[in-house]
């Protein structure tokens, strides 16, 4: 009986019912924030506990405390040649040259290989062959060839980012549906015009995409580029402080980048949500 | 005038034997008049109608409107599809006026004529709205007024309301009888229902797969009553409608020997 009376209670209203769809989407999107947010919660609550505790030695586990007091240490006087700042600096001005090199190389070369038989023939075995690769095993290469500095390194992530990209460019262009080519064609379009309003729009969904992947790609490329060869950067800054075993400090570089990388996210959700708010709708 | 010349298209199958999609097909489609053909799938009708737009090409034959030979798509034969094509990053408004814009006609211009033409049919409230919050009809009848918009010589429809339900389909057929007899624009048609060959067309053309070819011809004059009175039940329910009807249906349904023999 109370098996019965439960479940019919726990029915949908028929509001709700009426607009399934709007529930699925609060479902998918708005409610997991609050859960999140929870766990996210509950973690460092855990943390604090085992700090507090004595769970683990503090050379394991550092507080919260002593990791926030590292925070503004390393903000203000720095740890291993740099400041927080100058070497989030170093890490971000890196990466940002990666992603400038993928998105002006990768997005019109994959848009040529997409559109272009030739172009495609040429250039897919060099990119399918590196990019099986991974890039700390062609690493020391591009060191003996350009040298410890800045440029092996920023090779080395242009690398890693450029692939995704030129990869999502042509596969935006194979995408376009055929029809709407055709529909463009008859109303008059050029090539150009074609090339124009039809299939760049068209292969923007996939370019976000492969632009998402080659920061993922970039950032880790970027600190294990960091942890072996370099003077600044995040990368060198954790290394350097676990060198020395401390601990906090490995901590707080581990934050940082925790906070690039979901900083990057969010931008990225940002810029398909005001680019593209038509994707998957038609 | 668009004149199709013993036009055939061959497309090499996997087996090693070509599938004959269109064989030698003539038909005349002259100014103000709507030819529907009508057959059961894969009988070559949505190949003739691509070989028009100019997506395919002709094996042998010739096709030429107005006299000068078609070879590639262009503007000046208009296409609605059977899934529309709209772009769904611009708004109505701006897909209907995109291929004037392709012609370089003035931002001013391109968005007079094109809401003028989303008051033909129906949509003048809803030019600023994105197409992928317009209903399946909606969306028919922006793809309709785009193909306007470059006053085409000739528009070529493809199974449009194909995909539509009932209801809605006899209102888009409603609002292309009327359409076309304000504008007066030759119409190719293509379509699977014998019901909305006889409503729309002003001759009627049947067409018999394996391979595809035109096996019969008739002239109607159902979609003149119908742009006027709007009454799709009364032409429906006419004594010549539905011996017409009932003549179509039997030489669709023929068994292909049958017809090969009778009619060849």
């Amino acid at each position: 009986m109370t098996l019965a009376a439960n479940s019919r209670t726990s029915f949908p209203t028929a509001a709700a019912q009426r607009r399934p769809s709007r529930r699925l989407r609060r479902a998918a999107s708005a409610s997991t924030f609050g859960i999140s947010l929870a766990t996210l919660a509950a973690l460092i609550a855990l943390w604090f506990l085992a700090a507090q505790f004595g769970w683990a030695s503090p050379l394991f586990l550092p507080s919260p405390a002593d990791v926030l007091t590292q925070v503004s240490a390393v903000a203000a006087d720095g740890y291993a040649n740099g400041t927080l700042l100058d070497h989030t600096l170093a890490s971000l001005g890196r990466i940002a040259a990666a992603l400038g090199v993928g998105i002006f190389v990768g997005i019109p070369l994959g848009l040529l290989m997409g559109l272009n038989r030739w172009v495609k023939g040429i250039f897919s075995v060099p990119i399918d062959l590196y990019w099986g690769l991974p890039p700390l095993a062609y690493l020391p290469l591009l060191i003996i060839w350009l040298g410890i500095g800045e440029t092996s390194k920023i090779v080395l992530l242009s690398l890693s980012t450029f692939a995704p990209i030129c990869f999502a460019a042509q596969a935006g262009v194979r995408s376009v549906p055929a029809e709407r080519i055709n529909a463009a064609l008859s109303l008059g379009a050029s090539r150009l015009q074609l090339f124009a309003s039809i299939i760049l729009p068209s292969a923007l969904p996939e370019i976000l995409t492969g632009l998402k992947i080659a920061i993922g790609a970039g950032l880790s490329t970027l600190v294990a580029a960091e942890l072996i060869a370099a003077q600044s950067g995040l990368g060198y800054m954790i290394m350097s402080a676990a060198n020395f075993l401390a601990t906090d400090v490995v901590f707080v570089g581990l934050i940082v980048i925790a906070v690039l990388a979901f900083a990057f996210t969010s931008g990225m959700r940002w810029l398909e949500h005001r680019l593209i708010p038509w994707k998957g709708k038609l | 005038m668009l004149r199709i010349r013993d036009a055939s298209v061959t497309f090499p199958a996997s087996d090693g034997q070509d599938v004959h999609a269109l064989d030698h097909v003539s038909l005349d489609i002259p100014p103000d008049s709507i030819v529907v053909a009508v057959g059961a799938s894969g009988c070559g009708k949505s190949t003739l109608l691509n070989a028009i737009a100019g997506f395919l090409p002709l094996t042998e034959g010739t096709i030429t409107l107005d006299g000068r030979e078609i070879v590639a798509p262009g503007g000046d034969r208009g296409v609605v599809f059977q899934k529309d094509t709209l772009l769904p990053w611009a708004n109505v408004l701006d897909n209907v006026a995109l291929g004037l814009k392709y012609r370089g006609v003035s931002r001013g211009e391109r968005y007079e004529r094109s809401r003028h033409l989303l008051e033909l049919v129906g949509l003048a409230d809803f030019a600023e709205k994105p197409p992928y919050e317009l209903s399946g009809g909606m969306r028919q009848r922006v793809g309709i007024a785009r193909a306007l918009a470059t006053d085409p010589k000739i528009l070529l429809m493809d199974e449009p309301f194909g995909a539509l339900d009932s209801l809605t389909r006899e209102t888009m057929q409603q609002l292309l009888a009327s359409v076309w007899a304000r504008t007066g624009k030759q119409i190719l048609f293509i379509t699977h229902s014998i019901e909305e060959a006889l409503t729309l067309g002003t001759t009627i053309v049947v067409m018999s797969p394996r391979p595809g070819r035109i096996v019969a011809r008739f002239d109607a004059d159902f979609v003149r009553d119908f742009a006027e009175a709007g009454d799709i039940g009364t032409i429906q329910s006419h004594p010549r409608f539905i011996e017409l009807r009932q003549e179509i249906r039997s030489l669709i349904h023929q068994p292909e020997g049958a017809r090969k023999g009778t009619l060849q």
